[in-house]
């Protein structure tokens, strides 16, 4: 009876992980190691730059006027970044006597030891983007240490009023379009000094703009990659405007695995009435860069999102993930990929704001840990008074892989209006040895037992991934990522 | 395995004090304490609160946030509402100078 | 004496607390002036006669108190701690019957039953007036046993080397601010000492009441559960209504043996303008099992997360709480578990009801310490919200630092199913008969907990509190 039992959950295991893309017999999973890179051959992307030493801009008044005077932007947005500066000025760092950084030590992090790059990037090898594989693309966006290498939209879309590429070059080409939007709704310069500092410094990044009634159906891709020690400061801001549909998958990378950095970055989606956007977010910074981000997205009256976030890389990583749903029937999907390993530290902190009735927000977290891996869940489902007739799920599940990993899970809910239904659940385990016990007496490694075992442990979110090369991307990078342990 | 890291001279924490310091990726307080140098991670075990700003009180240091102590030597819980020991890191002096090998848990 | 029933005065209270609604004229024989300081707190060591080491104790909290900030979580506190009595000692002498007892106070707790209550379900009773025990009693088989139940001030004096073994490691004055408060003016409250293998069958009980206003009670509760014995504890609180806010912030250590189990109940109505402050923690040893039973109806807000801190293998800890917030109330209430040896078991139940503007906020931890093995721990938390005008929180904090754990959290926020309330009303239930009735089998798991008399007087408050807010 057991074994019988216990082998349909493995077939269905070993079934899941074709579904991610592994082609071949479970023993040339082998053949991946933390340093191999898939091909997916999208040759145009390799850009070049030079290696030598670039003049660095420190963080500090002189510079940011003199930054300032070389944006020649909008005098609008010249203030926005002025009042962000003097945010700067007035906000102290977050320290742990803040609920948020309660459990994020970054002590250690040291703002002077960074800087932004002001020489134009050039030949330089650039890692090979994971998301697009054998996908037509409506258009890419490549940028290294915060500056612009690529932006690039299909002239079918342009024709339609499709707004894609550099944000820096767009918002000075197309302010009507951005003003109304650049770091008002869904973003607040004013939330804590990385916040501040983004809002004042932001540079390169990518703006996607489409039109009322505009179905995109090609995808769009943003790369964002920094050299060892260098920063990325981008924005992205996505507008869809009513009842229009797009898709746009993002990520960023280091030249080399182990590089540190900075990224302090914002995200803003501004989904309109009836609009469906699909935005996916592969982070895998290196393991020596720390991860900065302000991320929200506002939904307007019956506008869909689904939002996938998968968290693989930085030695820390500190992002807020923020979705306001602020039209009635508004419905949002946000699928969360973490896996920790080393000695890195992620704290991801949602928020599902219900602001008016009828909305549907669905958050899903699932968590992997190995080495001395740390990792902080934080969730809120707020819903305000007048939210009635809400709907809110969100829940988190975290797998143990090693004894020196630590996972903090921390869901919440703040619920003032009666009639909702609002549900969550956490969970946190090691794999089952009997599973192990099973695939090994099958003849698979203890490690092929584990990668399949871990993979089954993020089906349900591959699931929810309507993207063919964003589930294989995401497969991929957590079966590279599981090692053996006894 | 971690090695040796030159953090300061040890004229630079007075006897009884203590120092907070960055070391191989690792925020730790050191001790000096009868002549003896100590170093514990700067992480009280109860909920991550930092020991080196808390009071020396012997060869005890207690939480600021809630008043845990430990062992200074050892690294030992001593009181609740701590229950597990904070990491205790191996110190060596060479030339006036302290060094200490970081401990990976 | 006079019984000054204030139903009238207070029409928003009506069918919530009314029956606990009336005070006693009663002076007292001594009151220390209102205010904090090391003036007072020596004080009320001298009053006391105290040994030298519980004075400094008390002094050194103080000190802690002062040095700590105010919460900046949970619900909002506005006391002016200068503008409380600490210590008000309502009696010369404790009584050993109830007809040692002075006459006006001896009536207070006739009103409340609790006399009654002694003979039928009790093994012994502890009944606290203000900053005093002013009864106590205890079976005579039980004293014979070597079991311990006296006041805490008793105890200083009676059982030194006891006490002081326990007294404050459990909950350090640092602790929080509040522990520190209880720390440096406490007064009263229990303390229980179970030889081994003492297994006590019927329940002991205290009873807090707060009579005065501007009053503190700061009772402090010490229980002792030895290898082998088991005790199930029983507290009840109530006060009259004033038109300015009394402050009650116990702490409550308790520390079980090997093989020892102990339960502990409190149902807690205080009035709806009393800041309810507590910090209560358990240590459990191999085997052992902890056991709390929360249920809070009343005070106006309510901040108390009892602990278990499972120390050895095979400790198991389990909370079960229930919270009602009616008007003006807001209850952040929860639960604590940590993990701190292999092979312990966890268990935390919850359940909240919000009605009338009321509020009511889970907020909990469960702790998986690195080296804690084979351990196993189950959250569910469910809240009812009964109207648009209330609210209710859930803050779990779930830290994992050990592999082999299997922890699992739920929780869920509705309100009552339209399907129940019209089956129900189609039966010919009104719509506030219905919503009582879902609401009595929503919270059933607690009352099924409860000691018989406590079972119907919850059911009973419980109806009062519906019917007060619909009615």
């Amino acid at each position: 009876m057991f074994h019988g039992a216990c082998s349909l959950i493995f077939e269905s295991m070993w079934a899941r992980l074709f579904n991610v893309g592994v082609e071949s017999a479970p023993d040339s999973i082998e053949r991946f190691t933390d340093t191999d890179r898939i091909a997916f051959g999208c040759p145009q992307f390799n850009q070049k730059k030079s290696m030598q030493a670039s003049a660095q801009i420190a963080f500090d008044d002189a510079s940011f006027s003199a930054f300032l005077a070389s944006r020649q932007e909008p005098e609008w947005l010249a203030t926005q970044r002025r009042q962000a500066w003097q945010a700067f000025g007035e906000l102290d760092w977050p320290n742990r006597s803040h609920e948020e950084w309660l459990r994020t030590d970054i002590r250690m992090f040291g703002l002077q030891r960074y800087g932004l790059d002001s020489s134009p990037p050039e030949s330089v090898e650039l890692p090979q983007p994971q998301l697009a594989a054998g996908i037509e693309l409506g258009g890419a966006t490549v940028s290294l240490d915060s500056s612009s290498v690529k932006s690039q939209c299909e002239a079918r879309w342009q024709e339609r009023g499709v707004l894609f590429g550099d944000l820096g070059k767009l918002v000075s080409a197309h302010p009507e379009k951005i003003q109304p939007h650049l770091m008002r709704r869904a973003f607040d310069v004013n939330y804590d000094r990385f916040a501040a500092l983004h809002g004042a410094w932001w540079s390169g990044g990518t703006l996607l703009y489409v039109p009322r009634g505009v179905v995109v159906d090609e995808p769009f891709h943003a790369f964002s990659a920094i050299t060892d020690g260098g920063v990325d400061l981008g924005h992205t801001l996505v507008i869809l405007e009513e009842g229009a549909e797009a898709t746009l998958l993002s990520e960023t990378a280091s030249l080399n695995p182990t590089a540190g950095g900075m990224h302090c970055g914002g995200v803003e989606l501004v989904v309109g009435a009836g609009a469906n956007l699909r935005y996916v977010n592969l982070q895998d910074w290196a393991t020596g860069v720390w991860h900065f981000s302000h991320q929200k997205a506002v939904l307007g009256q019956d506008a869909n999102l689904q939002w996938t976030i998968a968290a693989m890389g930085s030695r820390l990583a500190k992002v807020n993930q923020h979705v306001g749903m602020v039209g009635p029937g508004a419905n949002c999907q946000v699928n969360g990929v973490m896996f920790a390993e080393g000695r890195q530290h992620l704290s991801y902190h949602t928020l599902q704001h219900h602001e008016v009735a009828s909305c549907h927000s669905d958050f899903l977290y699932k968590t992997a840990l190995q080495d001395r891996a740390r990792t902080v869940w934080r969730g809120m489902i707020k819903v305000d008074p007048q939210a009635q007739r809400t709907d809110g799920y969100q829940r988190n599940d975290n797998l143990l892989l090693s004894t020196s990993a630590r996972a903090d899970s921390i869901p919440g809910l703040e619920i003032e209006a009666d009639d909702v239904r609002c549900t969550h659940g956490s969970t946190t385990g090691k794999i089952d040895e009997e599973l192990i016990f099973y695939a090994m007496c099958r003849g698979f490694s203890r490690r092929e037992a584990v990668r399949m075992i871990v993979t089954g442990f993020f089906q349900k979110i591959f699931d929810r991934i309507t993207i063919d090369s964003v589930r294989q991307a995401l497969g991929l990078a957590i079966a590279r990522k599981v090692r053996e342990y006894d | 395995m971690s090695e040796f890291v030159k953090v300061c001279a040890v004229s630079e924490i007075p006897d009884p004090g203590k120092m907070t310091a960055e070391v191989d990726e690792a925020m730790v307080v050191l001790f000096h304490l009868d002549g003896q140098f100590y170093c514990l991670d700067d992480v009280c075990t109860h909920d991550g609160g930092p020991l080196g700003e808390g009071q020396l009180d012997g060869d005890q240091i207690a939480c600021p946030r809630h008043g845990a102590r430990f062992c200074v030597r050892s690294g030992e819980a001593l009181t609740m509402p701590a229950t597990q020991a904070t990491t205790s890191h191996e110190v060596k002096v060479d030339d006036g100078q302290l060094f200490v090998k970081i401990k990976l848990t | 004496m006079s019984i000054d029933s204030r139903v009238e005065e207070t029409p928003d209270q009506i069918g919530e607390i009314n029956k606990y609604d009336f005070r006693t004229a009663t002076e007292g024989v001594f009151r220390a002036r209102k205010g904090l300081d090391a003036d007072i707190v020596a004080q009320i060591s001298e009053m006391k006669d105290e040994p030298g080491w519980m004075r400094d104790f008390r002094l050194k909290s103080l000190e802690v108190f002062n040095s700590k900030p105010m919460p900046r979580w949970g619900g909002g506190i506005n006391i002016d701690f200068q503008d409380i009595y600490y210590y008000l000692k309502p009696t010369e002498q404790q009584g050993k019957t109830w007809d040692d007892v002075p006459e006006e106070i001896k009536e207070t707790f006739d009103k409340l039953g609790i006399p009654q209550a002694e003979r039928e379900f009790l093994s012994g009773v502890k009944a606290q007036f203000e900053s005093e025990v002013v009864y106590g009693s205890l079976k005579d088989d039980l004293t014979e046993q070597g079991v311990v139940f006296l006041d805490t001030d008793t105890a200083v004096r009676e059982h030194p080397d006891l006490l002081r073994e326990h007294f404050g490691k459990i909950i350090p004055p640092d602790d929080n601010k509040f522990s520190a408060l209880n720390s440096a003016v406490w007064s009263g409250g229990s303390f229980i000492y179970v030889p081994p293998g003492v297994k006590i069958e019927f329940p002991l009980q205290a009873y807090f009441r707060i009579n005065a206003e501007n009053m503190g009670q700061f009772e402090r509760t010490l229980i002792i559960v030895d290898e082998g014995a088991s005790v199930h504890y029983v507290e009840g609180c109530t006060a009259p209504m004033y038109s300015s806010e009394s402050l009650h912030s116990a702490v409550v250590e308790v520390v079980v043996k090997k093989g020892a189990r102990c339960r502990y109940t409190t149902i807690q109505n205080w009035a709806n303008n009393i800041y309810n402050l507590v910090t209560k923690r358990a240590m459990a040893y191999q085997d052992a099992t902890m056991e709390w039973v929360d249920g809070n109806l009343g005070s106006q807000l309510t901040m108390k997360y009892p602990a278990v801190y499972m120390m050895e293998p095979g400790a198991r800890g389990e909370i079960l709480s229930i919270a009602f917030s009616g008007k003006g109330q807001h209850q952040d209430a929860g639960a604590k578990l940590v993990h701190a040896a292999p092979n312990t078991t966890g268990q935390i139940i919850s359940k909240s009801i919000s009605k009338n503007g009321g509020r009511s906020s889970y907020r909990g931890l469960v702790k998986v310490e690195k080296g804690a093995t084979n351990t196993k721990c189950n959250v569910v938390c469910d809240a009812l919200i009964l109207d648009e005008h209330s609210r209710s929180d859930t803050y779990p904090y779930i830290e994992i630092a050990e592999q082999d754990t299997s922890i699992g959290h739920e929780a869920s926020v509705s309100r009552i199913g339209e399907e129940q309330l019209f089956y129900l009303t189609s039966r010919g239930l009104s719509e506030a008969e219905a919503s009582t009735m879902i609401v009595n089998g929503f919270i059933e798991p607690l009352v099924k907990e409860l000691p018989m008399e406590y079972a119907v007087e919850m059911n009973r408050l419980i109806q009062l509190q519906m019917e007060g807010s619909v009615g």
